[in-house]
């Protein structure tokens, strides 16, 4: 059913059950819209007024309408009891212990994705508005010790795969959304608020960060990059990354 | 520079001639503005209602056929666009993304609050009610008068918005803060436009509540109702209970843009790099409790005047009587109250816990069973018919399927872990515009073949509107469908380059073209409509009172109804609404006010 | 009948309403004031001199390397964009400080210049504008050009003229803006691509130049008189000095900028 829907590949840990639902889901639907189609192409057809040039006043008096309105409801009722309120429940309610994740921060604004590293030391320096500049989005404080191994990046986000990874997520301006469609997340940016988000990549790839919720006139284009790596590549790459940051 | 708009020129040659016109009019014709632009006649101003309307839902149509070319041909330039909409909005042919926003919010904002509801509610249910329930006119004419012209006039300040600097509001129908606190001052236009609106839904709601409460005829028991005047009853508490929660949120918007407030700006914000000079404290998320408050509940003031009009059509089309009348009845009272419930559905990815989540995606489920209810009575209702295929009955089927397709994609985005990867992609938009489109708007069509011969004495032509039926089922599944299609792969709604940009939007990306032809070719067919309503007026069949064979007390007035009154004398009740093929009897139809010994055997 | 009574009244309505709308909108952009003060201004215009004022901008210390400017978020400016370098601090080997703004900040009292009609270029290419700095006289029109295949968007943040803030899709015609008030500077800033950046200095004459790769300026034609001049520069300040010209001889003028600290 998933190949028929045509989702992208789901490529993180949760993706499994996001898609068995929704595969379940649109069974249902289909199964609802066919039963319900064919019984109204057939009344169609046998009611119309060259076959049957008399009403009957009484019309259908079986209860088996009831009946299938009755399964629509259990069907719901079990779709909403043990699959949608228990994965909610673990996915969101549940953030999974600091140590042994991938810790990042991501910053909204008109439009681009900034993201922070809290660098080898595992602790995100000071930002103030203040120090918010071109070269700076961040208005990250490189005086101040935490904050000097941080690394800063645009648009660009690597996690390594099979390692539970957090994002905490921020906006400046506007409410932005924070979509990665392979990994089946997608978080709203609100103002004000410092929201988490955690996803367990499941398959190394690289594919696009989407801004899913209308942020301005340049919204269809605050577009980012993000790739699953192993974890040897993302070390090497935090290596990499390392050589740019500014000496003091 | 750009010069003026094209649009501003042509308005500016129309000054004059309107403003001696209205003289000549004035002079010539002492009573005729009196009578028919400011009568207190239900009749007239449903009519009022229903051309402003119809003028509108042509204007937001035509936005929209903007948006879906823009989306196939992206950033290639098409000097006729520069012609359309003017230089500052099209340069060279191509659309900026800026305007691309204003008609993205436009289209919405026109569609639901000027084009839609105002038919549904203020044409059809203004020049309805009182028929059906036998009643002279509405309890408060005069209200009803201000009524339309609250309406009148909100419109009006809406499409000037375009005209303003910077242009109309560009933040979405949503109007989410702070994005349209920073907005240009179209949205303050937006939220002027919206207040009047609101005045104007409020004054009818209460009209429309005290004329069913008090006005109904002798004889004329709760429950021999017809189920439209049920589905105003309940659409009417909708709106008296529902906009209120907007009109605040509109006013709070209004201050922060306009007084310095932060209702809903938190402190420290920082826009293109530099802070925001605000005292903060607000909250951006609490615009979106009070919209969706309205909003919501407005989905079902969207849906059960269609259900209404498509359960009269059925009823007299199938020629027996609706199944379950009482059980429908019941099952909208329920999601009337339920609609209140559900709002929060539309922020699952907010950051709401579960246990919130929980009782959303609860409510949300069980309000989609009167919903199957009312669905399947209607479909049970043709099960031993004598099924007539008119045009207002194939408008009346096919809205079933179509308003299912709707329902049932509505399933997914209900439950919150489904709604990660579809929040906020086109398969969202397909799922309301199959509500609305081929769902509400079918019915009210239906509704507009069905009742013009009332109105007017005369048929619709048959060829042209079965044209216009097939043409438009067609052309509408064809824009529909591929929206569900894209946003199952993760296409999101609102982009200016149709998805173009993202490599998962790949396998999809064809869509936008056919979707595009399919919009043009929706716009083509409506000619068929509209050539179809404007010769029917002159050149239609001529028909007696009840054409149809109908049961309700409309088809008891003479055609058109009297002026200031409806009835030659007011009608009796003996009977329900649907009494079709009665056992026993040589006709197949019992109308409402025929007394049992006149309709004798 | 009614129908047809009611149809002529709707026309009616709508052309009123055409009239309410068309009389109520102002059509132009906001942020495109068309010099409306240049158009009400009846003083004399003043003579233009023949001195010219030039000089070397230095910057005293180590030449600072070249940061880099990253381009990789957006695919779409490279591989032009790989490599790039900051151009908020640009030092020739020399000493010479590239970008710095020079203009007459005082001394011309009420005196008005003639407006330059030529336009101001400012260009968005390869996901840069060029030129970083820039100065344009109040009313004199500023054309914004988009050379690039990708999106840009225009936001000016400045603090007395009306700001503005449009997009400019690949292949839309170049947009003019004119800015009626002194303002240095007004910031130019593509929030697509947060790296790019540039300054545009409005004065009320024609009186200023931006240093070159070399740190030399030149401000041609001034008329005599004693001056205050400003030298401006996006991360080390604002410097000034006072000048005497004669009208007729050149002179030479020389700002030393120091690190920030």
């Amino acid at each position: 059913m998933i190949e028929w829907l045509g989702m992208p590949v789901g490529a993180s840990a949760h993706a499994v059950e996001v898609d068995r639902l929704m595969a379940l889901v649109h069974w249902l639907m289909l199964v609802m819209f066919v039963g319900w189609s064919t019984y109204f192409t057939y009344v169609l057809v046998r009611f119309r007024r060259g076959r049957n040039p008399r009403a009957s006043y009484h019309g259908v008096r079986s209860r088996w309408s009831t009946w299938a309105e009755a399964g629509v409801l259990v069907s719901e009722v079990v779709l909403l009891v043990f699959f949608a309120i228990p994965f909610w429940s673990r996915q969101v309610d549940a953030l999974p212990a600091e140590q042994g994740s991938t810790v990042v921060r991501v910053v909204a604004e008109q439009f681009a994705w900034n993201v922070h590293y809290p660098g080898p030391d595992g602790v995100f320096g000071r930002t103030s508005s203040d120090l918010v500049s071109a070269d700076n989005p961040l208005g990250l404080d490189r005086r101040d010790p935490a904050g000097r191994d941080d690394l800063t990046l645009v648009n660009e986000l690597n996690l390594p795969v099979g390692r539970p990874a957090i994002i905490w997520l921020s906006t400046k301006d506007v409410i932005h959304s924070f979509a990665l469609p392979q990994m089946r997340v997608k978080q709203d940016a609100i103002p004000g608020v410092l929201q988490p988000v955690w996803f367990t990549p499941s398959e190394t790839g690289q594919w696009e960060i989407v801004c899913a919720q209308l942020c301005g006139l340049a919204h269809f284009r605050m577009r980012g990059i993000y790739r699953i790596q192993t974890p040897d590549e993302f070390q090497a790459w935090l290596a990499e990354e390392a050589k740019y940051l500014p000496a003091y | 520079m750009a010069g003026p708009s094209p649009w501003a020129t042509h308005l500016s040659h129309a000054g004059p001639c309107s403003l001696a016109a209205l003289r000549t009019a004035w002079l010539r014709y002492p009573n005729l503005l009196r009578r028919y632009l400011f009568s207190t006649d239900h009749k007239v101003i449903g009519l009022q209602y229903a051309f402003t309307s119809l003028f509108f839902l042509l204007v937001g149509f035509s936005l929209a056929v903007l948006i879906r070319w823009q989306q196939a041909y992206a950033g290639q330039p098409l000097p006729l666009l520069t012609l359309l909409v003017g230089e500052v909005n099209a340069p060279g042919g191509i659309m900026l993304p800026e305007f691309y926003n204003q008609l993205g919010a436009m289209h919405g904002t026109i569609m639901v609050f000027l084009g839609v509801v105002p038919l549904a509610v203020g044409a059809f249910g203004n020049y309805l009610v009182p028929l059906q329930i036998g009643a002279p006119d509405m309890a408060f004419p005069r209200l009803n008068l201000a009524s339309y012209w609250f309406y009148a006039a909100g419109g009006v300040v809406m499409l000037a918005s375009f005209f303003v600097p910077g242009g109309a509001a560009m933040s979405g129908w949503t109007s989410y803060p702070p994005l349209a606190d920073f907005a240009p001052q179209g949205q303050t236009w937006w939220l002027a436009g919206m207040l009047l609106l609101v005045l104007s839904s409020l004054l009818g709601a209460v009209n429309f509540i005290t004329t069913i409460v008090q006005l109904r005829a002798p004889g004329m028991t709760w429950f021999r109702l017809p189920f439209f005047v049920w589905t105003q009853l309940i659409t009417s508490f909708l709106l008296l209970l529902a906009f209120p929660a907007l009109q605040a949120a509109a006013i709070l918007q209004g201050m922060d843009r306009l007084a310095g407030t932060s209702f809903f700006l938190p402190s420290g914000l920082m826009v293109g790099g530099q802070a925001v000079d605000v005292a903060g404290g607000g909250s951006a998320l609490l615009w979106q409790h009070l919209f969706w408050f309205l909003a919501h509940p407005e989905v079902y003031v969207l849906v059960l005047p269609a259900m209404g009009i498509v359960a009269e059509i059925i009823a007299n089309n199938s020629r027996k009587p609706v199944f379950g009348y009482r059980l429908m009845v019941y099952s909208i009272f329920v999601l009337g109250f339920l609609s209140f419930t559900v709002w929060a559905h539309h922020m699952y990815l907010t950051g709401m816990g579960t246990t919130i989540s929980a009782i959303f995606q609860a409510t949300t489920m069980i309000i989609s069973i009167p919903s199957v209810i009312v669905l399947s009575a209607l479909v049970l209702s043709l099960h031993g018919g004598s099924i007539r295929f008119n045009t207002p009955m194939l408008f009346a089927l096919a809205f079933l399927p179509m308003f299912g397709i709707g329902g049932l994609t509505g399933l997914p985005l209900g439950l919150a872990a489904t709604d990660i990867p579809l929040h906020d992609t086109n398969y969202v938009v397909g799922h309301f515009h199959y509500l609305v489109a081929p769902g509400t708007i079918f019915a009210l069509f239906a509704g507009i073949y069905h009742w013009f011969p009332k109105i007017t004495g005369r048929m619709m032509n048959e060829t042209l509107g079965r044209l216009h039926f097939a043409g438009s089922l067609v052309t509408m599944n064809l824009i529909f469908f591929p929206m569900l299609m894209q946003g199952m792969a993760g296409v999101n709604r609102r982009l200016w380059d149709g998805g173009a940009i993202y490599q998962h939007a790949e396998p999809v990306l064809y869509l936008n073209v056919p979707m595009a032809h399919a919009a043009f070719g929706l716009a083509l067919v409506q000619v068929f409509f509209i050539v179809n309503l404007f010769m029917s007026l002159k050149g239609g069949r001529r028909v007696t009172a009840n054409p149809w064979e109908a049961t309700t007390l409309e088809w008891a007035a003479p055609t058109p109804p009297r002026a200031h009154g409806n009835f030659d004398e007011l009608p009796r009740v003996y009977r329900g609404p649907y009494e079709y093929s009665v056992p026993g009897m040589d006709v197949d139809f019992l109308p409402q006010h025929v007394p049992d010994a006149k309709a004798g055997a | 009948m009614t129908i047809r009574l009611l149809t002529r009244l709707a026309t009616m309505a709508v052309c009123t309403a055409a009239v309410a709308c068309g009389g109520g909108a102002p059509q132009d952009q906001a942020a495109t004031p068309a010099a409306p003060t240049a158009a009400a201004d009846t003083r004399p215009v003043a003579e233009l001199g023949n001195s010219t004022v030039s000089g070397v901008i230095t910057f005293e210390g180590a030449v600072p390397a070249p940061r880099p400017v990253r381009m990789s978020s957006d695919p779409g400016c490279l591989p032009a964009g790989e490599g790039a370098t900051s151009e908020a601090l640009m030092v020739a080997e020399g000493g010479g400080l590239q970008n710095v703004f020079v203009y007459v900040k005082d001394g011309l009292g009420d005196a008005r210049f003639p407006v330059s009609t030529t336009p101001v270029i400012l260009d968005q290419d390869g996901c840069r504008y060029t030129p970083h700095v820039l100065g344009a006289q109040v009313g004199q029109p500023v054309e914004i050009r988009n050379s690039d295949r990708t999106l840009h968007n225009v936001h000016t943040t400045p603090a007395t003229n009306r700001g503005f803030n449009f997009g400019q899709p690949a292949g839309v015609p170049a947009v003019t803006r004119t800015f009626d008030a002194p303002e240095v500077m007004v910031p130019f800033k593509c929030d697509v691509h947060p790296w790019m950046s540039a300054y545009l200095g409005i004065v009320p004459h024609p009186f200023f130049a931006v240093s070159a790769a070399d740190g030399r300026f030149e401000i041609p034609r001034l008329p005599a008189g004693t001056y205050t001049l400003e030298a401006w520069h996006e991360e080390l300040g604002v410097q000034t000095m006072q000048i005497t010209v004669d009208g007729t001889s050149p002179a030479e003028a020389a700002f030393t900028f120091k690190p920030a600290s």
